[in-house]
């Protein structure tokens, strides 16, 4: 959704940065998860 | 990405802003994005259907629940989800209207209105709108009056839109409404700008019937909608069945006739329920949501030539320009022609635009930000400027 938010430019605001190193964070943990479990 | 051959993943509202004036409102939140991935899957919502087996009252996901939540929050009595606002106007059209019936409907009425009045064999009789492209409760009596001297009886129902597809005028439907219940006409509500953007009281409108739209307003999957009623009108249109086999004599329990047994189902019904918290909260900001369409109507005004079509101060997001004094005298000599301005903004990163219009178009501003929005403003400007038309 930050995306949609921010599009075109996609110049993402400091609480926007924030937020996106938090989602990605939380993905990584996740792939981190299956890769652990499934593999 | 692909989503499978020749599927390219769509990727419009992440690169770009989109003011396509039907796109605005249904553009989907997290919450849905994520619901219809779960739920994606054909009966999904079914796995915990019980008795009545009736898909508007399955508990788990709440989807009865959700039923309720969203009758009340139109001040309605009942409610139904539908594949689409049209179906709403199908299932009242086809309740209310016996062939050779007159129905009232407006010169800025949306075709599937005139569609649903046709398919159940009535007569169109459209309340003209006026110079400044308004419906007003005088022309509806004026019409109404029309229609019992050319048929002996009042119109057996009335289809008005608050916001026309048109203009996005904002209509008075309250007085349109009083004027029809003068004549004992049941009036329905066409809320498919309204309905998820701004805030709507149907018992305060003096609405028998609220019809939404998912995909247009409620940040929900297509095809979606709402149909919500008064308990006296409930009765009517979400009668039960009452037909039987004459061999089997099997019978069908509570499933309605007008729904077709159940009603919306699967990714675009979880889609809606998944979306309806940040609805709810996003119709009390409509204020915020006019003045960013101020903002760019603003700048669009600063470019000699252009004229507003819709009423102005804008009371709704939705809104028609005449640009055939400013961007139009640029496209007969342009290599392009007309296409020059929907590439241009194209290549500024804003989708929405008919390729090739230049004189009279319409866009949506509903859900874009503060800051997107003054993009947009200096985006039409900007293409302006290169152009060499004038700006004040």
């Amino acid at each position: 959704m930050i995306l949609r938010e921010t599009a075109p430019a996609h110049e993402l605001s400091e609480k926007q940065k924030a937020d996106a190193a938090r989602l990605l964070e939380n993905l990584e943990r996740q792939v981190a998860a299956l890769k652990q479990e499934m593999l | 990405m692909k989503c499978g051959a020749g599927i390219e993943a769509r990727q419009v509202n992440e690169l770009s802003i989109n003011i396509d004036p039907i796109q605005a409102g249904g553009k989907l939140t997290g919450d849905a994005i994520k619901a219809i991935i779960a739920y994606g899957d054909g009966y999904s919502v079914c796995d915990n259907c019980r008795k009545p087996n009736r898909l508007d009252c399955i508990a788990k996901p709440p989807i009865a629940q959700f039923h309720k939540e969203v009758a009340a929050w139109l001040n309605m009595d009942d409610a139904r989800m539908m594949p689409g606002a049209r179906r709403a106007f199908q299932a009242v059209a086809h309740t209310y209207v016996k062939p050779g019936d007159p129905v009232l409907l407006t010169s800025l009425s949306h075709y599937t209105e005139f569609l649903a009045v046709e398919e159940a064999g009535g007569m169109p009789c459209e309340i003209p709108a006026d110079a400044d492209h308004k419906i007003t409760p005088e022309a509806a009596a004026a019409k109404i009056d029309e229609v019992k001297k050319k048929f002996g009886r009042a119109p057996v129902l009335a289809l008005i839109d608050h916001v026309d597809y048109q203009y996005g005028n904002l209509h008075d439907f309250f007085g349109i409404a009083k004027v029809a219940h003068e004549s004992d006409v049941p009036v329905l509500y066409n809320g498919a700008y309204t309905v998820g953007t701004m805030p709507v009281d149907g018992k305060a409108l003096g609405a028998d019937f609220v019809v939404g739209s998912g995909h247009k307003s409620m940040a929900a999957p297509a095809p979606s909608g709402v149909l919500a009623v008064t308990a006296e009108r409930a009765k009517e249109v979400f009668r039960t069945t009452q037909i039987e086999g004459d061999v089997t004599k099997r019978r069908f329990g509570v499933k309605e006739p007008e729904m077709m047994g159940c009603t919306l189902m699967g990714a675009t019904l979880v889609g809606m329920m998944a979306s309806f918290p940040h609805v709810k909260e996003r119709v009390k900001h409509f204020d915020a949501e006019l003045e960013n369409n101020r903002v760019v109507m603003e700048a669009l005004l600063s470019i000699t030539g252009t004229k507003i079509l819709s009423e102005y101060p804008r009371r709704h997001t939705l809104t028609r320009v005449d640009t055939t004094g400013s961007f139009d005298t640029i496209a007969e000599a342009h290599k392009n022609k007309g296409y020059y301005f929907s590439s241009a903004l194209n290549d500024k990163g804003i989708f929405g635009l008919i390729p090739g219009a230049t004189r009279v178009w319409k866009f949506n501003t509903y859900g874009i930000t503060g800051k997107q929005a003054r993009y947009l403003a200096d985006a039409f400007v900007a293409v302006a400027q290169e152009n060499g038309l004038p700006v004040q």
